[in-house]
């Protein structure tokens, strides 16, 4: 059992090293690529026993070198509920992408490339959350970052692929160089590289170097998790690559980043001054929440949008975890699974639609219910996720993190985590607002003349998406077992440090350091979630149905004579391709400006009293490297001040 | 034999109040009040207070047409969910010192709640195809976003207010909101809380889309927008929910600040102790009466003396000038005043 951790990470890679010498043919290619992304997930499942159910810790020391002297020199992975709960995400995020890739990356050249990079990715993101020392941690970052660049432009003949991964690649790097500093400061001042070693040294020696170390660590993270500043990378990113990738990098790869952030502010630095450090996380969190939210209003290519939302849920979660209390950072790990679940499923069906079409305009878009009834059933349980809107799972774990602000507002009685819930709850709002907009600019509305073709996606890509649905339905409905069983010992071990210091280094190690644990005393959710009423929401539903539909002949007259009546969109729109005026019919009023109704204008009435701030935000994102650069460094240094501040 | 009756229990809840039944009566008589009022304050003589009864029946007699460029699964079913959530709202918000569903009616379940009549409008508008539809859909979405911020402002102060007398920091049973009232008498009556029922009271038209924040029907404009495709018993359906959001809201506002009422009446009849069915009755008919006044109030009276607002400037509106009163009392109210 101990050897599960590193065989979970062999496999990627080694999956990945197989492919590039045996994967000429498909059969083989695709087994092997089930494979490699199948065993790591049963791996992960194995483990929960121990872990989570007995709370052990499992430390893994490579060629058995233990520590010694009180000094770990040696490898080490760790896996404690924190890390595990990250790793069962991963595995089954990446599973899917697996599930999805097989139909979805047929007709693309290079397929093997494809796989190994894709597996290179997944063993570098879980090797990260398994790792038990910074400088593992460090060259993870680096083969995840490269993969993940290389991934973007990988259908390098689309427009912007290579501009965005020339972006990504700038920045990163920027994120990954703050990490090697902030890395090789620490070994300098803690003569150590080993995570337990340094959570038991850090806390007494907090000097200007070591919270310095903290500023560089974090920035690092935070273009890991593409958090405000770091957010127009994604949008590019995410513009760009292949659909299962996109489900990777929002899924996977910014998860590690907020393992890092959690990891690091928790356990690491957990006697930090942590007032001022939730302040700043929780600050960080609402303004990336509400900036992106914002931004995606402002979209008009759905893989674009998707993107700007993946990166408000992560400000969501930030939020959360950033409260350190138990129910704050279990509402956030709960809202990390979900944002991979239906983040995931939404990109799937953004892949999907880009599969069929040909394009994720949403100007050109339109009407594909009809076409593709399955999707669009799957893209409502995403954007429903998403929303928050209940019995699907994004309403849970939002619900919590309002709870969970609130108290905390109450508790520390200060006014400010009040407006943590106001903007969750404002932009959750905005975000159903949003995901009306792709609904009805893709899936409803009229269906123009050239997607009259289109069809139905394959029953392998349908099935991936399929079991992200599923897991969205279960996640939702039965909130109480994931609290149990999955965030709240995640939550415990983020916030008790004595636990995984001893595991590693031997008990008593931590005491012998004077540190003691406090550990959060259990949360009692506000009793909301009543299956009885959820049941009658059911009941109701289903009364409603019957006795309107069977007693009256609901739906019997459809439209024959109506759909005569209708010419055809060309006819309709006049002048100009149906896609370029699809809502043509009201232009050309005296004052045109006032009936704006296109896929970018559907909140018109919203953008135009917020026109400053939308022109302020369009100036900004400039799309230039040097500009995103700039900001990277900015923040850099904004952090470091932060935190010499708090010092 | 227990689990029964309970069952029976909530049945009846369901179907006949709070739920189907008594919102069907009250939110149409609610309807059929406004449209008179509206009418003889413009000086007309205004269709008999039981026209929409006769509309709705009449309705349901229809043909339903779907048109060709909709999605018909969503079409139809759009208005069904919204009328279900709307019924289960009405169930969630405690009339007095009785409700439906104790202990769960919390106040962010209600906020969703309300947001999902509004969403399957917006879902059925969409699936219908019409580009009149989409001009209403996008204004409707619109308008949810502007009155959501005001709305959430409100519940927030409530909440402290109360929590703050309790001793538990915030509170957002509105079970609890409305108890505490009973015992010591109506929010209105503070000054903190003066502005947010002010709030609440400009937020009652914009939600329930009347006169001057319709513009997402705006039938002289868009032939009414979100509908333009709908007829026959879908159509029914929809009038039927928004007549029912007209007694929802109301309703909650009732309990929101004016839940010290009903320790009135059982002081008056029953010397201090709360039940009885007489005394419940009793309640119902206030609870009603006070309804109808607040649709008096902030729908009719508002309806007939203003023109329709531009969407952005309805937006404008709720987020500079509602929000404010929401905003003043909230701090009011953080601060203990």
């Amino acid at each position: 059992m101990t050897h599960f951790p590193i065989l979970a990470i062999m496999a990627y890679f080694l999956g990945a090293f197989l492919i590039v010498i045996f994967g000429r043919n498909r059969g083989v290619r695709n087994t092997l690529g089930f494979l490699a992304t199948a065993c790591p997930l049963v791996l992960m499942i194995a483990l929960v026993k121990p872990v989570i159910l007995s709370g052990q810790t499992i430390a893994y020391w490579m060629g058995g070198r233990e520590p010694a002297g009180g000094y770990a020199i040696g490898i080490a992975l760790e896996v404690d509920a924190l890390g595990l709960f990250f790793g069962l995400l991963i595995a089954t995020a990446v599973f899917v992408a697996m599930l999805y890739s097989f139909s979805y990356m047929s007709h693309d050249d290079n397929e093997p490339q494809y796989y190994t990079l894709f597996l290179m990715l997944c063993g570098g993101v879980m090797g990260l959350v398994l790792s038990g020392d910074l400088f593992n941690m460090f060259i993870m970052i680096e083969i995840l970052t490269f993969a993940a660049v290389a991934l973007t432009a990988f259908r390098n003949t689309a427009t912007g692929a290579l501009e965005a991964a020339f972006k990504y690649l700038v920045v990163g790097s920027i994120g990954s160089s703050c990490i090697l500093a902030g890395t090789i400061m620490l070994y300098a001042q803690a003569h150590t590289l080993n995570f337990a070693q340094l959570a038991a040294f850090l806390p007494g020696h907090l000097n200007r170097a070591t919270v310095i170390a903290y500023a560089l660590l974090f920035i690092g993270f935070c273009t890991k998790a593409f958090l405000v500043p770091f957010h127009p990378l994604a949008a590019d990113a995410h513009g760009a690559a292949p659909a299962p990738v996109s489900v990777l990098i929002s899924g996977v790869l910014t998860k590690s980043g907020l393992y890092g952030i959690i990891r690091l502010s928790y356990i690491l630095f957990r006697t930090m001054n942590l007032g001022t450090v939730q302040f700043w996380l929780v600050f960080l969190g609402s303004v990336s929440m509400f900036v992106c939210v914002t931004m995606a209003l402002a979209q008009h290519d759905f893989k674009r949008l998707l993107a700007f939302h993946s990166i408000s849920q992560i400000g969501y979660v930030l939020t959360a975890a950033g409260l350190a209390t138990a129910l704050g950072v279990s509402s956030g790990l709960y809202h990390a699974m979900n944002h991979t679940l239906f983040k995931g499923l939404l990109f799937l069906c953004a892949g999907a639609v880009l599969h069929e079409t040909g394009t994720t305009d949403l100007d050109r878009l339109g009407g594909l219910s009809k076409k593709m009834p399955q999707t669009t059933v799957l893209f409502l349980i995403g954007a429903f996720s998403i929303s928050g809107v209940p019995p699907f799972n994004g309403f849970a774990s939002k619900w919590l993190i309002y709870q969970a602000t609130y108290q905390k507002a109450v508790e520390s009685g200060n006014i400010g985590f009040l407006f943590a819930t106001i903007t969750a709850l404002v932009t959750s709002t905005m975000t159903l607002a949003s995901f009306v907009k792709v609904t009805q600019s893709v899936f409803f509305g009229q269906l123009p003349k050239e997607y009259e073709n289109v069809k139905e996606v394959s029953l392998g890509m349908r099935l991936a998406m399929g079991i992200l649905a599923l897991l969205c339905i279960l996640t939702g409905l039965f909130p109480g077992f994931v609290t149990t069983y999955l965030t709240e010992p995640a939550a415990r071990a983020a916030l008790g440090a004595n636990s995984y210091i001893n595991a590693m280094m031997g008990s008593g190690y931590a005491e012998s350091f004077g540190l003691a644990d406090t550990l959060p005393v259990r949360f009692v959710s506000a009793g909301v979630w009543s299956p009885i009423s959820w049941l009658c929401v059911l009941m109701i539903m289903l009364l409603g149905v019957c006795i309107v539909a069977v007693a009256s002949r609901y739906d019997q007259v459809s439209a024959l004579a109506a759909s005569e009546a209708v010419p055809a969109p060309a006819a309709r729109y006049g002048s100009g391709s149906a896609a370029e005026g699809k809502y043509e019919l009201f232009y050309g009023g005296e004052e045109a400006v006032y009936s704006q109704v296109g896929g970018e204008d559907l909140f018109w009435g919203f953008k135009h009293n917020w026109r400053g701030y939308f022109r302020f935000m369009h100036e900004l994102h400039s799309g230039i490297v040097n500009d995103y650069a700039l900001w990277a460094v900015v923040a850099l240094a904004l952090a470091m001040l932060y935190a010499m501040v708090i010092l | 034999m227990t689990v029964i009756l309970d069952g029976l229990k909530y049945l009846a809840y369901i179907l006949i109040f709070p739920g189907f039944l008594f919102c069907f009566l009250s939110g149409m008589l609610l309807c059929g009040i406004d449209r008179k009022l509206v009418a003889r304050m413009q000086k007309r003589v205004g269709p008999p207070i039981l026209q929409p009864f006769y509309d709705f029946f009449k309705l349901l007699g229809k043909e339903t047409i779907v048109p060709s460029a909709a999605n018909r699964t969503v079409f139809l079913l759009a208005p069904l969910v919204g009328l279900a959530a709307q019924v289960v709202l009405q169930l969630f918000i405690p009339i007095f010192s009785f409700s439906a569903f104790r202990g769960v009616a919390d106040v962010i379940v209600i906020l969703y709640l309300l947001l999902i009549p509004a969403l399957s409008v917006i879902l059925g508008a969409a699936a219908s195809g019409s580009p009149y539809a989409g001009v209403g859909l996008s204004r409707e979405m619109v308008t949810v976003l502007a009155v959501e911020l005001p709305l959430v402002l409100v519940l927030l102060a409530v909440a402290k207010t109360v929590g703050n007398a309790i001793g538990s920091g915030l509170c957002f049973s509105l079970t609890d909101i409305v108890r505490y009232q009973v015992r010591n008498g109506s929010l209105i009556t503070r000054l903190s809380m003066l502005p947010a029922a002010a709030a609440m009271l400009l937020i009652i038209p914009g939600e329930t889309g009347s006169h001057p924040f319709d513009a997402a029907e705006a039938e002289t404009e868009i032939c009414e927008g979100m509908l333009a495709e709908y007829s026959g018993k879908p159509l029914a359906v929809y009038k039927l929910s928004s007549a029912v959001k007209l007694l929802t809201m109301t309703t909650l506002f009732v309990a929101l600040f004016l839940g010290g009422i009903g320790g009135g009446i059982d002081r008056v009849l029953m010397g201090g102790t709360a039940g009885g069915s007489i005394a419940f009755l009793i309640e119902i008919a206030v609870l009603f009466l006070l309804c109808a006044l607040l649709v008096a109030v902030c729908v009719s009276l508002v309806h007939a003396v203003t023109a329709r607002l531009r969407i952005e400037q309805i937006f404008k509106y709720y987020w500079t000038v509602v929000t404010g009163l929401a905003a003043l009392s909230l701090v009011m109210a953080w601060y203990g005043l």
